[in-house]
């Protein structure tokens, strides 16, 4: 069975001064792969310019914007199409002996594999104190242990918008105990990766509707690499394993490879940026 | 010919037989290509010299060859200070520097395949994934990707120095932006200028044709498709240290020099902005680091670069040289691993040597360098120019305290080497109207395309003008002599 969703993206950006010469990157455009297949993508914008499709340094779809002619306020529109297959997050053979796994990721080979997905960034950095935060039960398989990480996250942190930034270090956050679905993920890429585990940070949207957080808005998740099964998606500020609710935009060490907007703006004053997004589907 | 005190110009050269005097040999007689060069020299007295001099720093300052100092305070505009006596080096000699640092630069560009791609050489446990996951210069967004003819370092510039055994040391390879070039054809042009006469007594290889090389090479890597590549040099500005040889080489080369607003990208394509509307680049010889090409990818502050650049370099319509990416395999701590390296990639011996490296990171190495810290040298690994060196025999007791405790905080940062004895040459000396003894180094320039390898005949050498001083970056003060290489 397959989803048929529609995905809405809005932006909105206001300028207290006019802006003689902008660009503009978009990260908002879902990415092709197993589960999902991209139908059609439109965008629309108030500015008079070109909209060009280009990538990320990561090989990510983007749309970009060079707008050479003055103006105040630019309206930006995404609207794609996109079938969702349905997931079973698991449907995966568990391995018989844990210790194997365990090994595994020890070495070097493995290691030099995931490098980028193992090393710790600016945002997913535990500090002394916390490091040893939460440590892996070498009792239970990776998946075990992953699923428990995700259910510990989810509780130790309560959803609340505003009170975080996108640059808001762990720190912080493990201390006020309240964040939105970026501070989840990093929290829980932290301390994978703090145990071993090659995990990347996910950009994306996911279905609203049925009283998730993070709907209506851009989301993010976490995918872990489990070996001998691949990469599990794991959303810790739901608790679940990903599913067909997910829709993957792109992955990176952290946020900061996965901004949806980014921008270099010739002006100068304040701006103000609002957006939304709608997700929809027809089974 | 043993040096004479009745020599007019060396009556009060102080020879300390324990350094290795690039001119004369331990017993003071003249090595035999420097005969001819002092007897020439003999002819003029030190005031001729004291004359030259001046107008050869005139001449510099009114070409406006100068670069900038950057300290706490201000900037500074200075000019290279330019030195009267050549630095000669033999065609034997100069053969194996040359194969030497070709040798180099080809296992570094091996190298950098390697760890952007399969990353043979840290799953064999040859360099340790350390010095690649904790290099802020190695850039994940080139993973995986192929650049134009397989060249990374397109320009390298490689810094030897002769040590008191005669033999030439390595002691980094520089593959970001080595700078320097323009001096080494300046330098040639001056001393032509000054005392022409010299010339017809010796058969020097030319630096002149640098620039024509660069082209060429620059050519050799356009992106698939393009017939005659269209190739421009982007400097950060007027502001920057090595704005002068900017314009030098894009003159000289023919090309243009721009500036990141000279620039715009358009469907992955990069355009020049011309009185004739834009005009597609294909090759951009970059002279800004990799976190500021593009603030779309990198640094988002920075108003260096291109927005998009990025994206045209990876869909391949555009040749970043040297490649983003480049500075992991110019980290000191790499360097200590080059002798490996080379055997890895190339099977061969190095020909060149490197000097003993002691990492910090390492605990028995650690332990070693705090013990002996007064015979070290302690580098960090990824400062150029010269700053944050420490000396270890020139520290006092608390200065010493004090870099114990900076290695122990960021061992990953530092280095440590043994105190090399740069050779010593002669060098007109403002102050005391005479030549003295000081130290050199040499820094030479190698080109690598696709097919094609050059290395420029003659190179910068460098001079550290203050006596006893063993560190001769531009920046640090240090001056720099023309450099000829015989030919055979």
């Amino acid at each position: 069975m397959a989803f048929d969703y529609t995905i809405k993206y809005k932006s909105e950006n206001n300028y207290e001064n006019p802006v003689h010469e902008a660009y503009w990157q978009f990260l908002v455009t879902p990415e092709n792969n197993d589960s999902q297949e991209l139908l059609s993508s439109n965008f629309n914008t108030s500015v008079d310019a070109r909209i060009e499709n280009s990538i990320n340094g990561y090989d990510f779809e983007t749309a970009r914007i060079h707008c050479k002619k003055p103006f105040e306020k630019i309206n930006f529109e995404a609207e794609f199409r996109l079938l969702k297959k349905e997931m079973n997050p698991f449907e995966f053979t568990p391995t018989l002996d844990n210790h194997l796994d365990y090994d595994l990721i020890e070495s070097l080979l493995f290691k030099v594999e995931f490098e980028s997905f193992l090393k710790e960034t600016d945002l997913t950095k535990l500090t002394e104190k916390n490091k040893d935060i939460y440590l892996f039960n070498k009792d239970l398989s990776i998946f075990e242990n992953l699923d428990a990480l995700n259910k510990w996250v989810y509780i130790q942190l309560y959803f609340k918008t505003g009170v975080t930034d996108v640059g808001t270090l762990l720190d912080e956050i493990i201390e006020n105990r309240h964040g939105v679905c970026q501070d989840f993920s990093h929290l829980f890429c932290a301390i994978a990766r703090r145990n071993k585990i090659p995990t990347r940070y996910v950009s994306g949207y996911l279905h609203q509707g049925e009283g998730f957080f993070g709907d209506s808005q851009m989301h993010a998740w976490v995918e872990a690499f489990i070996p001998n099964i691949g990469w599990i998606g794991f959303d810790p500020t739901n608790n679940f394993l990903v599913n067909h609710n997910h829709i993957k935009i792109s992955h990176g060490k952290d946020y900061n490879d996965c901004a949806p907007l980014k921008g270099v703006i010739y002006s100068s004053g304040k701006n103000e940026t609002k957006y939304s997004v709608e997700v929809s589907y027809q089974q | 010919m043993k040096y004479n005190k009745s020599n007019p110009i060396f009556s009060s050269y102080q020879n300390n037989t324990n350094l290795f005097d690039e001119i004369f040999d331990k017993n003071e007689n003249v090595r035999p290509t420097y005969k001819k060069i002092l007897e020439l020299y003999s002819d003029h007295s030190i005031q001729d010299f004291a004359n030259l001099n001046e107008k050869a720093k005139a001449s510099f300052f009114n070409q406006g060859i100068t670069f900038q100092v950057y300290s706490d305070k201000k900037a500074q505009e200075k000019i290279f200070p330019f030195d009267l006596f050549p630095r000669i080096i033999e065609a034997k000699e100069w053969e194996t520097i040359e194969k030497g640092v070709i040798q180099r630069s080809k296992a570094l560009n091996l190298f950098l395949w390697d760890v952007y791609h399969k990353k043979n050489i840290i799953k064999e446990g040859i360099v340790p994934m350390d010095l690649i996951s904790t290099s802020g210069n190695y850039l994940r967004q080139m993973i995986d990707f192929n650049p134009p003819g397989g060249i990374y370092n397109h320009i390298s510039g490689t810094d030897l120095i002769k040590h008191s055994d005669g033999k030439y040391y390595v002691l980094e390879d520089n593959i970001r932006c080595p700078s320097g070039v323009s001096y080494v054809i300046c330098n040639r042009n001056a001393l032509k200028r000054a005392l022409f006469g010299v010339f017809n007594h010796y058969e020097i290889q030319t630096v002149t044709d640098y620039s024509e090389n660069l082209l060429e090479m620059l050519e050799s890597v356009k992106p698939k498709g393009v017939d005659s590549p269209t190739c421009v040099l982007i400097t950060p500005g007027v502001y920057n240290s090595a704005y002068y040889e900017h314009c030098y080489l894009a003159k000289t080369s023919g090309i243009e020099l721009v500036e990141g607003r000279d620039l715009f990208v358009e469907k992955d394509f990069v355009y020049m902005k011309t009185i004739n509307g834009p005009k597609r680049v294909d090759v951009i010889y970059r002279r800004i680091d990799d976190l500021f090409i593009d603030p779309m990818e990198f640094r988002k502050d920075s108003v260096l670069g291109v927005p998009g650049l990025f994206a045209a370099y990876k869909k391949g319509n555009v040749t970043l040289a040297n490649a983003p990416g480049t500075g992991v395999a110019d980290d000191k701590a790499i360097y200590t691993y080059m002798p490996q390296i080379i055997k890895y990639y190339l099977n061969e011996e190095p020909i060149l040597n490197n000097v003993h490296t002691y990492h910090c990171s390492n605990p028995d190495d650690l332990k070693y360098i705090l013990e002996n810290i007064a015979n070290l040298v302690i580098k960090p690994v990824d400062e150029a120019g010269g700053y944050g060196i420490s000396i270890g025999n020139r520290l006092t007791k608390e200065e010493i305290e004090k870099v114990k405790m900076v290695i122990k905080e960021n061992p990953r940062k530092y280095i440590a080497q043994p105190i090399m004895s740069l050779s010593v040459h002669a060098t007109y000396i403002d102050e005391t109207n005479s030549f003295e003894q000081r130290h050199v180094d040499l820094r030479t320039y190698t080109l690598l395309g696709q097919d094609k390898e050059f290395v420029l005949k003659g190179g910068l050498t460098r001079v550290a003008l203050q006596k006893g001083n063993l560190i001769v970056n531009s920046s640090q003060g240090g001056g720099s002599k023309d450099t000829w290489v015989l030919k055979k």
